[in-house]
């Protein structure tokens, strides 16, 4: 696999240097309520970013898996943000287009309504999610259903006022 | 005392019960709540590029000069990071250029421990009915405590202290900082739900009559989605997820509707004259 050092710089730049001593203790792994389904472990997958490994970095299932619970960032003995090397690695899909899936959509679906609304409102954004991915919709359904019944789901859209400083915080400060 | 208020966007909708008591339960303490102006979201777990996520919290801790307050867990941890990140000179102004204003600094505060700071300096003088025998499982979640800087990040006690001095038992509960998965539900719908049904199985081991919790999607895994999880697995659990809030606010002498709990998918309404017998009992 080839080396891609301007993939490694650019990682390492927004995880914060810290990364760059991580001695491979595997505490990141071990900490991580999804570490048994991911592939690599997180442990690995650090590796593989300062081995400058962006193809397998990119392409494996680890990042979508991370549940943001940051436990891996409260533990790390060398004070490296796991967490924060998985955002930045998600970052640079999206940025390069990437097709990687159903969980990347609902990420993108989610940034969009920030920019276009200012907020987000669950049930035009699950909507859209699940117009794209129909499969979610077995599984929402019946808690949907409760709490359209509720009233505490509707189709309203919250918008706040000044829309364009949203904007230009998510555009201009996306420029890497 | 007065503070600016952060909702967040899910008090809106999902959470809307989250919300209605917290405002009910300042009011009663007599917490004045400002509304932060024209709020934005703070980017949830969504956000990957962290500039862009401390932007959007900075644009709403720039609103006021008072501390903040939120309810939410995940609004809580994301002001909390963005000013810790903000101590990062670079990163410092390029937001600032962005914002085209300097942020105050203001404190963040989440509503549990604003509650606890009241309550530990004048609890005689607010609380009317006596919470004494209830069982309660301490449901932290992950964001509460993280980043570093509020309580354990691991094995916070802070819950545990206003249940006792509501009168209630706080249960020992070895999954209360275990992640509920509810960031990734929507896609990854089953690994969400093995780790809500773990903690709701665990809870109930601990023969707690109620969980309760201090973040929206914590509480939508847990309380939302249990009747699926039992159906799905086959397993009874009904235990009511009270919000911090509403379980304050009963012992504040609130009432169901002022805290909305008609609201909560599991119906804590047995667990609630159960408190009120036992109370006229003494």
């Amino acid at each position: 696999m080839e080396t891609d050092k301007k993939f490694k710089q650019e990682i390492v730049q927004q995880t914060g240097t810290e990364v760059l001593t991580c001695i491979q203790c595997g505490t990141c792994s071990a900490s991580c309520p999804t570490s048994h389904l991911m592939k690599p472990s997180i442990r690995r997958l650090i590796k593989l970013v300062l081995e400058g490994k962006k193809e397998e970095a990119l392409d494996s299932c680890t990042i979508w898996l991370c549940t943001s619970c940051r436990l891996c960032n409260v533990r790390c003995p060398r004070g490296i943000r796991p967490k924060a090397l998985v955002d930045a690695l998600k970052n640079l899909c999206e940025r390069e287009g990437r097709e990687t899936g159903k969980d990347q959509a609902y990420e993108e679906i989610f940034l969009r309504f920030i920019k276009d609304y200012g907020r987000v409102s669950e049930l035009p954004l699950s909507g859209e999610y699940i117009f794209i991915h129909p499969e979610a919709a077995v599984g929402a359904m019946r808690v949907g259903l409760e709490l359209i019944q509720k009233g505490k789901l509707t189709l309203m859209r919250d918008k706040i006022k000044r829309t364009e400083e949203v904007k230009k915080i998510i555009t201009e400060l996306e420029k890497a | 005392m007065r503070l600016a208020y952060y909702p967040g966007c899910v008090s809106k909708s999902s959470g809307r019960e989250m919300d209605i008591s917290t405002k009910a339960v300042c009011s009663a303490l007599g917490i004045t709540l400002e509304e932060l102006e024209d709020w934005n979201c703070c980017g949830a777990t969504h956000v990957s590029n962290e500039l862009t996520a401390v932007g959007l919290a900075v644009r709403n801790i720039s609103q006021t000069d008072l501390p903040i307050m939120t309810s939410c867990s995940i609004c809580y941890s994301n002001l909390r990071s963005a000013l810790q990140r903000m101590d990062d000179p670079n990163i410092k102004s390029r937001v600032n250029d962005i914002l085209g204003k300097e942020h105050e600094g203001a404190k963040i505060r989440h509503a549990l421990d604003v509650i606890l700071e009241v309550l530990q300096k004048k609890n005689s003088d607010f609380l009317v009915v006596s919470l004494k025998d209830l069982k309660v499982a301490p449901y932290y979640g992950c964001l509460m405590t993280r980043p570093k800087g509020v309580d354990s990040p691991e094995f916070p006690t802070i819950m545990e202290k206003l249940i006792k001095i509501l009168n209630a038992t706080p249960m020992e509960f070895r999954l209360k900082t275990f992640c509920c998965g509810g960031p990734i539900f929507m896609p990854q719908q089953e690994v969400a739900e093995d780790l809500a049904f773990m903690i709701l199985s665990e809870a109930k081991n601990t023969e707690a009559e109620i969980i309760v919790t201090l973040c929206p999607l914590c509480h939508f895994m847990l309380d939302a989605k249990q009747k699926t999880l039992e159906i799905k697995r086959g397993d009874n659990i009904g235990l009511p997820v009270l919000y911090i809030t509403q379980l304050v606010g009963i012992a504040l002498g609130l009432g169901p509707m002022e805290l909305g709990l008609e609201l909560n998918s599991v119906s804590p309404f047995d667990i609630v004259e159960r408190i009120y017998e036992r109370h006229t009992k003494g």
